[in-house]
């Protein structure tokens, strides 16, 4: 069976958490360059973050940037940011934080130049607290949301799933600002939204692949299979589910990124599709690259999880007949063919009520020796 | 299987019916500025102003925008100190910004005279005559002047500004009937004999309080200059006797009388009241309690120290708001399609359920949009039509979780109907899991936001919750029912071909 089918029918059987070594590099690269980006060219903030006046309006009269500056700069605007949106067919001049007299001379500058009415123009205008105010707020409701989101995951989950998710979710939050450093795109309240939304949509993802683990966990439990070929078996469960949900995510979102970037102009939509598109594909990979290997190698030191696998290895050092067949049987099992699938859920109950006594049987011989 | 299909005519009904409804109604979501145009303010008041003080300055701001005749001005309060006020349509913005920017004129003034209708209404025939001889006695009042600064219908002054020497200023009771007019005057400095007016900025502290005589009264109190000032005002009115309108003393807020208690006929016309401290007995009662407790609060509100600070002011063309707006449908229509490819093309039939579904979910959306709308006043932001465009997304997910849980259960090798029950279980046990982080996301975006993100966080919240029902009403019982028809088991557009064959169909 070819991969594309395997992956269609949900039988592949990727070891993602074997891999974690290659994912823990993919991740560190990926937050240090980050990091570094976010050092280095820091955040371009907009004026709602700063203070400033920025005008909109429609180029009737087909002026360029250079016009625009010689309208301003009377004003003592020469260094006003001009950017010319949708092919040229809209203007936006931002300055700093103006006096209301200074601020209308400037908009009828800029109208002026233009060819349109003062009315025709889009003006926003931010005092230079509110940025401060709109930081704190964000920062309360990030800090109350991840609070809510670890005591939700402790309660249906458990806590070291919730840790795990945010762990993954700060992985996610780090890149996202990166890219924003790195493309320069404006860090507006919209982007502050789009990121709160990704929190939303990256925990979404790893509440769906912990759901599985947890309920693999109940069903599976045995002492045949380790916790990491478990949380490897729910994943590859979950695999195609995670990449049409990301996919489907992404194409509306892309297409208000793509729209709002190119097509249009329209700047409101851009900025917050950039964050949300960034952040479900970080979302998507953390869940995967980072959420369930960091599960799994913590968990694989629980007691119990760490008597499963040091019988395991030891099955597999001995290299006794037994331990190679039940092996082999396991390995088919995950991509099992289709013939062979009927058996498992009857299989099932069977294995767990014969394998209860099992475990600790030979979990004593294994501490004698 | 008759209850499932009877559930599903009911919920396509109910939404594309309702959808008819909405249309034909006219009940479709009302669009925010930022869609239709119009100006919004952020203003911010000053740390620890009184809950009482900021809804009386937005009772007084909403009284001015109207004033120059902006339709249905909405005015909020939001968090502790913030107003957002959005005026839809505004086009002479720098008017409406100083409509709203300022605090409330306070000011205490001397009574020259009290009057019913404003005397200026009267025809001034004096001015008219005397030349003429026979030509003026038909037409006098065609040639009615009145002073600067009046307005001619109701006689009244337009702009109040404390330093005028005369002014006809009007008094409204509650309900904003005309009770009385005064024709006041302005305290003058003694010295230079420049007015010199006695004003909010003046006084520091109003309370309403229950007297000892057993009546209700409002305690004020001046700062030095006050004081001396309000010495002087009270002198002045203490020497007219009781009962004359002259003994009064106006309270005047934004060019209106609130109230105008008479100098108590115990002060001496040499003295006046000194001291810096004053009551105005309003008398027992309930009523008077309000009174005394409103009368209170217009004195604090109109001596705050600092006027409002503009947060943010934004002002959206008509045109960037529609196209915005069709922005933002071009790409949502434009995203849906993408997502309807490509779950036809991964799931076959059950891609069609999704697709029918989604229509559902939406016309579930611009239904619930749409009575919120009328309801609650709720608008429709860019916000919240990208809210909508996210939530394609989400919902297409919780199609996914259950499609894909059919599909393990198939593998498993369950039948057609027990995977689609028993997938069906498990799905929504998961949808419920995620779509509560996700509503626990729009929740706490909803409580701590401010303007737009508020309607993004609303409409995220309803996307979800919708989504739950319609996974819950529609999804399930159209799968089901398509699992026991020709589309479950075989050909290429079945569930069992979207589960990744057909070869064991056994």
């Amino acid at each position: 069976m070819n991969l594309v089918t395997r992956l269609y029918r949900g039988e592949t059987s990727f070891d993602f958490v074997g891999a974690k070594r290659i994912w823990l590099a993919i991740s560190s690269a990926l937050i240090l360059i980050s990091l570094v980006a976010i050092a280095i060219f820091g955040l371009n903030l907009s004026l709602d973050f700063k203070g400033g006046v920025a005008v909109e309006v429609t180029n009737v009269a087909g002026v360029d940037v250079a016009a625009v500056r010689d309208a301003v700069t009377p004003l003592g605007l020469g260094d006003a940011k001009i950017q010319m949106l949708a092919g040229g067919a809209d203007i936006r001049v931002q300055v700093g934080t103006l006096s209301p007299a200074e601020s209308r001379a400037f908009q009828e500058a800029v109208a002026k130049v233009s060819g349109s009415s003062l009315d025709q123009v889009s003006i926003d205008e931010v005092g230079p607290t509110f940025g401060a105010q709109i930081t704190r707020r964000a920062v309360t409701a990030l800090v109350v949301f991840l609070a809510a989101v670890v005591l939700f995951m402790w309660w249906r989950l458990e806590w070291k799933m919730a840790v795990s998710g945010i762990t993954a979710l700060f992985h996610d939050l780090i890149i996202t600002f990166g890219v924003y450093a790195l493309t320069r795109f404006e860090v507006t309240p919209a982007t502050v939204i789009g990121v709160l939304t990704i929190l939303g949509y990256s925990l979404y993802d790893t509440v769906v692949v912990f759901d599985k683990v947890k309920e693999n966990i109940e069903e599976l439990h045995t002492d045949r299979m380790t916790l990491s070929e478990l949380v490897n078996r729910s994943m590859n469960q979950v695999l195609m589910r995670s990449i049409n949900t990301s996919l489907t995510s992404l194409l509306p979102v892309g297409s208000l990124l793509f729209v709002g970037s190119f097509l249009l102009g329209a700047h409101t939509l851009r900025d917050f599709a950039l964050a949300l598109f960034v952040g479900i594909a970080a979302g998507t990979y953390s869940s995967i690259g980072v959420a369930s290997p960091i599960l799994a190698t913590w968990k694989e030191h629980e007691e119990e999880w760490e008597r499963v696998r040091r019988r395991k290895e030891r099955g597999r050092a001995d290299g006794s007949r037994r331990g190679a067949k039940k092996a082999a049987v396991e390995s088919s099992a995950a991509s099992k063919t289709p013939q062979a699938a009927p058996k498992t859920p009857q299989a099932a109950p069977k294995r767990k009520s014969g394998a209860a006594p099992r475990p600790p049987k030979k979990g004593k011989k294994g501490r004698r020796r | 299987m008759a209850r499932r299909v009877i559930t599903l005519i009911i919920v396509l009904v109910l939404a594309y019916g309702g959808v008819a409804a909405i249309v034909a109604t006219h009940t479709t979501p009302e669009l925010g500025l930022d869609l239709k145009g119009g100006t919004s303010v952020i203003l911010r008041a000053p740390e620890g102003t009184d809950p009482d003080v900021l809804e009386k300055a937005v009772e007084i701001m909403r009284a001015r925008i109207e004033a120059f005749g902006v339709q249905e001005p909405e005015i909020s309060i939001s968090g502790k100190n913030g107003v957002l006020v959005q005026l839809p349509g505004v086009t002479d913005r720098e008017r409406a910004l100083e409509a709203i920017g300022q605090t409330g004129v306070l000011s205490f003034r001397p009574v020259k005279a009290s009057f019913l209708r404003s005397p200026l209404l009267q025809p001034l025939t004096t001015t008219t005559t005397a030349p003429g001889e026979t030509t003026a006695s038909t037409e006098p009042t065609t040639t009615t002047t009145f002073p600067e600064n009046v307005d001619p219908t109701t006689g009244y002054t337009i702009k109040d500004d404390p330093a005028l020497l005369d002014a006809w200023l009007p008094e409204y009771d509650a309900e904003g009937k005309l009770i009385a007019g005064y024709e006041v005057g302005t305290l003058l400095d003694p010295e230079t004999g420049k007015p010199d007016p006695l004003t909010g900025k003046d006084l520091t502290e109003a309370l309403a309080n229950f007297g000892a005589d057993g009546k209700w009264q409002v305690n004020l109190r001046f700062n030095d200059d006050g004081a001396r000032k309000f010495q002087e005002i009270t002198k002045a009115a203490a020497q007219y006797p009781a009962g004359d309108p002259r003994r009064q003393i106006a309270i005047v807020l934004d060019g209106k009388v609130i109230s105008s208690p008479q100098v108590a006929e115990t002060v001496d016309p040499n003295l006046g009241i000194a001291g810096g401290n004053a009551v105005i007995t309003i008398g027992a009662g309930d009523t008077q309690q309000s009174e005394a407790q409103d009368l209170a609060v217009v004195l604090r509100y109109g001596s705050l120290p600092i006027a409002f600070e503009r947060d943010k002011v934004q002002s959206v063309s008509a045109t960037l708001g529609a196209d915005s707006l069709r922005f933002g449908l071009v790409a949502g229509l434009g995203g849906l399609i993408l997502v309807a490819i490509y779950m036809i093309l991964y799931y076959r039939s059950l891609g069609v359920v999704t697709i029918v579904g989604l229509s559902v979910f939406g016309s579930l959306m611009l239904i619930v949009l749409g009575l919120l709308s009328k309801t609650s006043g709720l608008t429709l932001t860019l916000a919240g039509v990208t809210a909508i465009v996210v939530s394609v997304g989400i919902t297409a997910d919780s199609y996914i979780v259950f499609y894909e849980r059919i599909k393990e259960e198939l593998h498993r090798g369950r039948t057609m109907r027990a995977a689609v029950d028993e997938g069906f279980t498990r799905a929504f046990h998961t949808i419920l899991t995620a779509d509560t982080v996700s509503f626990l996301a729009a929740g706490l975006l909803w409580l701590l936001a401010v303007g737009p993100v508020k309607g993004f966080a609303l409409t995220l919240g309803i996307a979800t919750f919708l989504d739950i029902l319609v996974a819950y009403f529609f999804t399930r019982n159209a799968v089901s029912i398509i699992s026991h028809g020709p589309l479950g088991e075989g050909g290429f557009f079945s569930i069992r071909a979207a589960a990744g064959g057909v070869q064991e169909a056994s």
